[in-house]
């Protein structure tokens, strides 16, 4: 091994952290959350505002909560709480759904997504 | 009439060693990974060898064989992880040829590993964004697939250098 062998393999470790923090950290934090009912427009709400919304879906009303730019389900009426068990989501891509109730939450940031993704 | 192709010794080497980075190629394919898209690349040691002992084209041709051909094995061919598996491969091999026209005399081949496996991801992760999945959630994933490629990198830069080892003995000891 070299000098500068070592020396790149202590850039490439160094560079990690950096990566982390710009891809796991608070910039990467989406500024609205979007709720999509089947069959509905889908309704956007802003993650800087803190609000409870009472979403009516195929089987009742979930309540999704929107708190320090975290949206969460915290109530809905379907029977394995897939939902709720999935908890906060705040940053930009994060998406959870109650398929029973026919809702999903997604969060978005600056940029649009086309797709969510392409299959074979 | 008939039209004989002479073969040189670099096709023998080609061809001896696209075999075995195929072989190595298949062989690790049956080992189910963790996390889909984390992989060690064994085969690409061999590449990394070559590029050392026979210079970037011999070692461009291994590489670019071995993609080819263990997709064909594989069943993979033309597929998704074909493209990603091309683009990666094609990433590392212009990344270590311009370190090796560049600092030939300083590198071994711990660094061209860790230079290809970084190169290799980050143009996977690219292609897949743009072509397979563009979604932003994609990103969340980056942070760890590029610490996987700095550590099977080192792993495979390692194997490389204790092979290297060897290699030298062999040729240097009566």
């Amino acid at each position: 091994m070299t000098r500068v062998d070592l020396l790149i393999m202590i850039i490439a470790v160094a560079a990690l952290p950096l990566l982390y923090l710009q891809l796991w950290g608070p910039n990467y934090r989406g500024t609205e959350v979007n709720i999509i009912v089947a069959d509905q427009k889908p309704q956007r709400h802003s993650l800087l505002r803190d609000q409870t919304l009472a979403i009516k879906g195929k089987l009742g009303d979930s309540i999704i909560t929107i708190n320090n730019g975290k949206a969460a389900f915290i109530e809905s009426p379907c029977r394995n709480k897939q939902c709720i068990h999935s908890g906060w989501h705040s940053r930009n891509g994060d998406t959870t759904a109650c398929l029973p109730n026919r809702i999903t939450l997604s969060v978005v940031g600056d940029g649009i997504a086309r797709f969510d993704s392409v299959t074979f | 009439m008939t039209t004989t192709i002479a073969s040189e010794r670099e096709d023998h080497i080609i061809a001896w060693f696209a075999a075995l980075a195929i072989a190595i190629h298949v062989l690790e394919s049956a080992i189910p990974s963790p996390i889909p898209g984390i992989k060690i690349g064994l085969a690409n040691v061999v590449t990394i060898v070559v590029l050392v002992n026979f210079g970037w084209r011999t070692a461009a041709w291994v590489s670019l064989l071995r993609v080819l051909i263990g997709s064909l094995v594989i069943g993979s061919f033309l597929s998704p992880t074909f493209v990603l598996s091309l683009s990666g491969a094609c990433a590392s091999l212009c990344v270590i040829g311009i370190a090796y026209a560049l600092a030939r005399q300083h590198l071994s081949v711990m660094g061209y590993s860790v230079l290809a496996a970084v190169a290799h991801i980050l143009t996977q992760f690219w292609v897949a964004y743009l072509l397979f999945i563009p979604h932003d959630a994609l990103f969340h994933l980056l942070p760890i697939l590029v610490t996987v490629a700095i550590i099977t990198g080192i792993v495979n830069g390692s194997l490389a250098l204790a092979i290297q080892k060897r290699l030298k003995l062999l040729i240097y000891e009566p």
